[in-house]
């Protein structure tokens, strides 16, 4: 079953003259295993589709399956509720809560579906795994840059998600912070079997992907297929 | 001020509940201010406003004219004692009356044609010159005591003396008593109502003795001398008694201590509101500072916003003030005084400006080189 | 839920602001509360005492103690009524009272009875008195004596009894014979027939309706000889005290103004609050937050804060009230303070509730895309 799968996705803004396509007749699957980077400058529409397929948006048409669920008409509660248990994600700027430890951050999702008993010991084996058993009751504040990334990549980790969703990772960062992130991301996301889209426009990340996709103007290239 | 402005302009909900928690601060400290000098007007006025500037009471009175008396034969006392220009009775008494067709309670103050106690701010008309005449306060004018009116004072006991007319023949401002309406009388009419209004009582004792001192003599030295020349009296300069009256003390220290209250609140939401402000703008108050504004102008754009909400908020203030002054009646008696207002109004002021303070020794705090400095917090970078 | 908690508690700074201001908030209210208490209980103690449930006064009196007078006939005319099971005379003299020991006089209230007034035993004899603890304050003890009037008329402090005052007036309980002794010599302007008293406290029979007798009461006197009267409730007799009525408006309006203070400072509070945490709020909500889950942590919060702020200003209000001046009719009450709390958390919730329209607009889809 394929982590995802979209067909003739389309996304419009406004009506009439003022329409704006974000996102064109979009196919593409990614396998229940595969690590994807789509790859395309700001406003190419990679956000949109990123957005789309973790249920934080819905298409103007087109269907959207991941991990098997059609959620392309579900409703907002139900988004609310896929989001909590199917996907995980890793934003590009704000990722913890500032004000919970390292702990608590990787537990939040789990508190907010009311499921925290196994939680508890999923969470203390992923800081265990990640190498933060020492910071597991640090405020992000009091942690370096790279602590702040592996709590962020174990807190998409935590409910065991289907498919991981990417935004930017290495934006802001130098080659050598760049290849870390990725790294990390990709050895986690790789070691679990869990699927990975991410989204960039940083051509040097595309070699830690098995697929690179590239995305102009709303469109997809061509060879939107699996390797 | 172009930044001040468009500021406000972005972030219209903040401001406007800013300035209607102030606003209504603001109206409260108005109200209460308004409450504290009319009511204690309304308690005291007529004896503000008479001609005695110093007053003998009983001396178990707790200075209340209400609980006071005195015999005869004390006011024939205070009127030998050297520096006396003048002197005579002083009754006051509360009475059921008839005025404008309906029974009310009006308080009657009984002096000496030609002495001491005459009412001092005459709005219209003249004093009584002769029996059943009398001097009503101005404010009730409209309920049956103003010129040309006729009041009858209604009889007590069983009922069935015969009423007792009395003639208003002018009015007198800033002058009830009790919160009542009150008319000035002579004596001997005041007797006549009493004796009316208590058939049973054997003699009608003044509450006071009302004293005008000789020229060159104060009224506070005529006081002492009388408190030491008089047995069982005690003597006030017009002044104390008025301060003294029952409830006055009771109720300007509780307004007072309300008032200030509302004061400090006002300055600390203020202050708590721009520092949270300037906080959540740091960021680009620090970008400003690097690209060349100086401390001097941001923080005048804090004062520029701080005046304006302060403004708008009395603006606010007075207006919800107006509008309970049209529910005012002379029971609850709330007038917009501008002297008042404005007074409030600097006060407030000026607190605002004080609790602004501590914004802007924030923004002089903020160092230009944070905009290239500042991590963010929880992002991957 | 457990979230908002712990915001709190690790970011507590914010937070302590906003308990400062509506901690200030809420001393205010329980200090009009406690005033307009004070202004209240002084003022109609007396008459709340009564047992009766009806007050007779003379219709000319405008139902005030101090100006009635009903004749012994006339009480013989509503002992008659219909209903009426007894009547029990009352009188009362506002005079000036010194404690043995001082010089200074105290507001006292001189009340001739027969009876029937709640917490007071029965008249004592000539020359006793039962006294209201009010004056205890002042430094009278049971045994000692207070003297009246200029004149210095001396009673012995029998025992005190509690919640009696009249205008702010302490009561002194006597005999009707001593009253009217008393009377005769500090206010002799003011005294009354002999069998006169100012008012009668009308005790029904059972299951008499209070209404109906005491439009009954005042048909039979004015159709008699015996002078009209005006029959009230205790609680219109109550109403009828002077000022009580205008305090309690005024004051109550005073005290609903400050809780709307109080909702729109919270309001505002939590308006910055949520501006400044929209970007987090999208994240939650990015990986499965609802809105509910988000706002019940909002209010948890605006209810933790208001309570917060309630045991402060309880605890300074006490203080404040252990050294306000005496003259301040400052009373502090339990059910006071219960009210006063239940109402400034309704207002906490309620400007809380400001928010709760931002915090479902925010859309998840701003957690990517381009940061904070």
């Amino acid at each position: 079953m394929a982590a995802l799968e979209l067909s003739d996705v389309r996304k419009v803004y406004g009506t009439g003259d003022n329409e704006t396509v974000a996102l064109d007749h979009a196919d593409l699957t990614v396998g229940d295993t595969e690590v994807v980077t789509l790859l395309g400058p700001s406003g190419s529409g990679k956000t949109t589709l990123l957005s789309i397929a973790g249920g934080l948006l819905s298409p103007t048409s087109g269907s959207v399956r991941v991990g098997g669920h059609d959620i392309e008409g579900y409703s907002k509660r139900q988004l609310t509720a896929f989001r909590r248990e199917q996907v995980g994600f890793v934003f590009q700027q704000v990722n913890l809560v500032p004000f919970l430890t390292a702990r608590e951050n990787l537990l939040i999702v789990a508190e907010l579906a009311h499921d925290t008993k196994e939680a508890t010991a999923h969470a203390d084996r992923l800081i265990e795994e990640l190498g933060l058993a020492h910071r597991r009751d640090a405020l992000p504040g009091t942690m370096s840059g790279g602590e702040r990334q592996r709590v962020a990549v174990g807190r998409a980790l935590m409910n065991s998600p289907k498919l991981v969703l990417v935004d930017e990772p290495t934006s802001a960062l130098d080659s050598k912070l760049g290849a870390q992130v990725m790294e990390l991301i990709v050895s986690e996301v790789r070691g679990r079997g869990t699927a990975a889209v991410i989204v960039t426009h940083d051509r040097r990340i595309t070699s830690y992907a098995d697929r690179t996709v590239e995305i102009t103007d709303g469109r997809l290239a061509a060879d939107a297929v699996t390797a | 001020m172009r930044l001040a402005l468009r500021e406000i302009r972005r972030s219209k909900v903040r401001f406007a509940l800013l300035t209607v928690a102030i606003g209504l601060l603001v109206f409260l400290a108005f109200f209460m201010q308004t409450l504290l000098v009319n009511l204690l007007g309304f308690f005291t006025g007529a004896l503000e406003h008479q001609s005695a500037t110093v007053l003998v009471y009983g001396e178990d009175a707790r200075r209340s004219l209400e609980g006071s008396n005195v015999t005869m034969e004390q006011v024939d006392a205070v009127a030998r004692v050297p520096g006396v220009a003048s002197s005579g009775p002083l009754g006051e008494r509360t009475l059921t009356v008839r005025a404008d067709g309906e029974a009310v309670d009006a308080v009657l103050f009984g002096y000496r044609l030609g002495g001491p106690g005459a009412p001092t701010l005459m709005a219209s008309g003249r004093r009584p010159r002769g029996a059943d005449e009398g001097v009503g306060s101005s404010i009730d004018a409209e309920q049956g005591f103003g010129l040309g009116d006729a009041i009858e004072v209604l009889p007590g006991g069983d009922g069935t003396g015969r009423p007792l007319t009395i003639r208003i023949t002018g009015t007198a401002d800033e002058s009830r008593f009790s919160v009542l309406p009150t008319v000035f009388v002579p004596w001997n009419t005041y007797v006549d109502a009493v004796r009316l209004a208590n058939p049973a009582a054997p003699e009608v004792r003044p509450s006071a003795v009302a004293v005008i001192p000789a020229p060159g003599v104060s009224p506070g030295a005529l006081a002492a001398r009388i408190n030491r020349e008089v047995a069982g009296v005690e003597a006030l300069t017009r002044e104390q008694a008025v301060a003294d009256a029952p409830g006055v003390s009771s109720v300007s220290q509780s307004f007072s201590l309300i008032i200030g209250l509302t004061y400090i609140v006002i300055t600390i939401v203020i202050g708590f509101f721009f520092v949270i402000l300037t906080v959540q703008k740091a960021a680009s108050l620090t970008l400003l500072r690097a690209i060349g504004a100086d401390t001097r102008t941001l923080v005048g754009a804090l004062f520029v916003q701080v005046l304006i909400v302060v403004v708008l908020a009395m603006a606010i203030g007075a207006g919800i003030l107006m509008l309970a002054a049209l529910g005012s009646s002379p029971v609850f008696p709330i007038q917009a005084d501008p002297a008042l207002v404005a007074r409030v109004g600097v006060t407030i002021l000026v607190l605002a400006l004080l609790a602004a303070l501590v914004a802007a020794r924030r923004i002089a705090r903020i160092d230009p080189v944070d905009a290239v400095n500042r991590p963010t917090l929880g992002g991957l970078s | 839920m457990r979230l908002a908690l712990r915001e709190m508690v690790r970011r507590p700074g914010r937070f302590t602001v906003a308990v400062g201001m509506l901690t200030l908030l809420a001393v205010l209210l329980l200090l009009l509360g406690g005033l307009l208490d004070g202004l209240a209980t002084g003022s109609t103690g007396a008459v709340r005492a009564q047992e009766g449930e009806l007050l007779t006064f003379s219709a000319t009196s405008r139902d005030s103690f101090v100006r009635s007078q009903i004749s012994a006939d006339t009480r013989a005319a509503v002992d008659a009524v219909p209903g009426v099971r007894s009547t029990s005379g009352l009188g009362v003299t506002l005079v000036g009272a010194r404690v043995q020991g001082r010089e200074e006089f105290e507001n006292a209230a001189v009340w001739g009875y027969q009876g029937g007034v709640r917490g007071v035993p029965a008249p004592p004899p000539a020359g006793e008195a039962w006294v209201d603890r009010r004056l205890e304050a002042a430094g009278a003890r049971v045994g000692g004596t207070l003297r009246l009037g200029p004149t210095a008329v001396p009673v012995r402090i029998r025992g005190f009894v509690d919640d009696t005052s009249y205008l702010l007036q302490a009561g002194v309980w006597v005999s009707p014979a001593e009253w009217r002794r008393v009377t005769a010599t500090v206010r002799p302007d003011r005294i009354l027939p002999p069998g006169s008293f100012q008012v009668l406290s009308v005790d029904l029979a059972s299951g008499a309706a209070p209404d109906s007798v005491a439009t009954a009461i005042d048909r039979a006197t004015r159709d008699g000889a015996t002078g009209a009267t005006s029959t009230l409730t205790k609680q219109a007799a109550i109403d009828a005290i002077p000022g009580v009525k205008s305090q309690r408006g005024t004051f109550t309006f005073i005290i609903n103004t400050t809780l709307l203070v109080a909702a729109v400072v919270v309001a505002l509070f939590f308006a910055l609050l949520t501006l400044e945490r929209t970007a987090l709020y999208g994240v939650l909500k990015a990986i499965g937050a609802s809105s509910t889950q988000i706002v019940r942590g909002l209010f948890v919060q605006a209810v933790v804060v208001a309570a917060v702020a309630l045991v402060i200003g309880e605890v300074l209000t006490l203080g404040l009230g252990a050294v306000i001046p005496r003259e301040v009719p400052l009373l502090l009450e339990p059910g006071r303070a219960v009210t006063s709390a239940v109402s400034v958390l309704l207002a906490a919730l309620v400007g809380s509730a400001i928010s709760v329209r931002r915090i479902i607009r925010i859309d998840p889809a701003t957690a990517i895309g381009g940061g904070a």
